[in-house]
């Protein structure tokens, strides 16, 4: 009686620790990991090769400004870059302009530190390309009032 | 309803030509099909479907932190058009107020229209003043007129000669007043 008791306790344990054994070799990694932490050169390269891509188009251009502009940072020279010559090759002008006026809102309160790096490095780009800044544009200061809606 | 709509026709669209395709394919029209067209165009007109909006609804909409909104400003009128045909070119080429034109049928306000102090701010402070003046206001009314005059125990006379019956009584002389009245020197110990 109790030996069956005792073999059927050691095959149950069996099983629990084949089940253990199961969870603990592939699952974990897959449920305790929490993926790898994306170093900055990493996350620089990945964005600079998303918008690098020959194929990109307008819908993915603009998820990635909207996404880059989501984060928390001022992105790097070369992804600005990356991106205006995505912009060049769909061919939507604004859409650069734009997206330098977003970088420099980015800059927030150091902007005058940080904006003339930035320029700097992405000079040749802009010349390149013919992209004017948003001051060459005048779109450093309001430009025209938007009427309220209240009014209308 | 409509994000989750046009979520389905970008995916519809979009992705499996990516998946079979070897090549580059450059997507640069999102096709949506008539059911859709229906639901979407009449609010947002002939204007281009160009990203993904907020919460995937195709609206235009400004916002600093979101650059691209998912249609265009404006519609797409033959001047637009033409534009458009000539920045495939060479942007070099194209003048400082195309340019502009470009922008503006892409995108209603800059980032510094957007950011521009509306001077909002004076209303408030206004607002602000106009109550607490009403309010001063109507506590004056409620002193002079509504509520009775106060009674004789306040005054500061009637509380001075109270706390002296309280010495001269000796209230509390071992840690109320008394006791730290000096009844010798006639003075309040230290």
């Amino acid at each position: 009686m109790f030996r069956v008791a005792l073999r059927a306790s050691a095959s149950l344990q069996n099983a629990a620790k084949q089940c253990l054994k199961v969870q603990g070799s592939a699952l974990t990694a897959v449920r305790h990991g929490h993926g790898k932490v994306e170093t900055e050169e990493e996350f620089d390269s990945r964005y600079v090769k998303y918008f690098d891509r020959p194929d990109i188009d307008g819908w993915e251009i603009r998820k990635a400004m909207n996404d880059l502009t989501g984060e928390d940072l001022v992105p790097e020279p070369k992804i600005i870059i990356a991106a205006l010559k995505a912009c060049r090759r769909l061919n939507d002008y604004s859409l650069a302009v734009r997206y330098l006026e977003s970088v420099q809102w980015k800059c927030g309160t150091q902007k005058a530190k940080i904006w003339p790096y930035i320029h700097q490095e992405i000079k040749p780009t802009l010349e390149e390309l013919g992209i004017l800044t948003p001051e060459e544009m005048g779109y450093d200061k309001p430009e025209l009032a938007l009427k309220s809606v209240f009014d209308m | 309803m409509s994000s989750n709509l046009l979520r389905v026709a970008l995916r519809a669209s979009k992705v499996p030509q990516r998946a079979v395709s070897t090549s580059p394919v450059c997507a640069k029209n999102i096709v949506i099909d008539q059911k859709l067209r229906d639901e979407i165009h009449p609010k947002i007109g002939n204007r281009e479907i160009v990203g993904w909006g907020h919460n995937g609804n195709a609206s235009y909409w400004d916002r600093s932190e979101f650059p691209a909104p998912a249609i265009r400003f404006k519609e797409d009128t033959p001047d637009v058009l033409q534009l458009r045909e000539k920045e495939k070119g060479d942007w070099k080429s194209l003048s400082l107020d195309e340019k502009k034109q470009l922008y503006r049928a892409s995108f209603c306000q800059t980032y510094a229209e957007m950011n521009a102090p509306t001077g909002e701010w004076k209303a408030m402070v206004a607002a602000i003043l106009f109550g607490l003046t009403a309010t001063g206001w109507v506590m004056f009314f409620m002193k002079k007129v509504v509520y009775p005059p106060p009674p004789s125990t306040i005054t500061r006379e009637w509380q001075e000669a109270s706390l002296q019956r309280m010495l001269d009584q000796g209230q509390g002389a071992i840690q109320g007043v008394s006791a730290k009245w000096d009844y010798d020197k006639l003075e309040w110990k230290n």
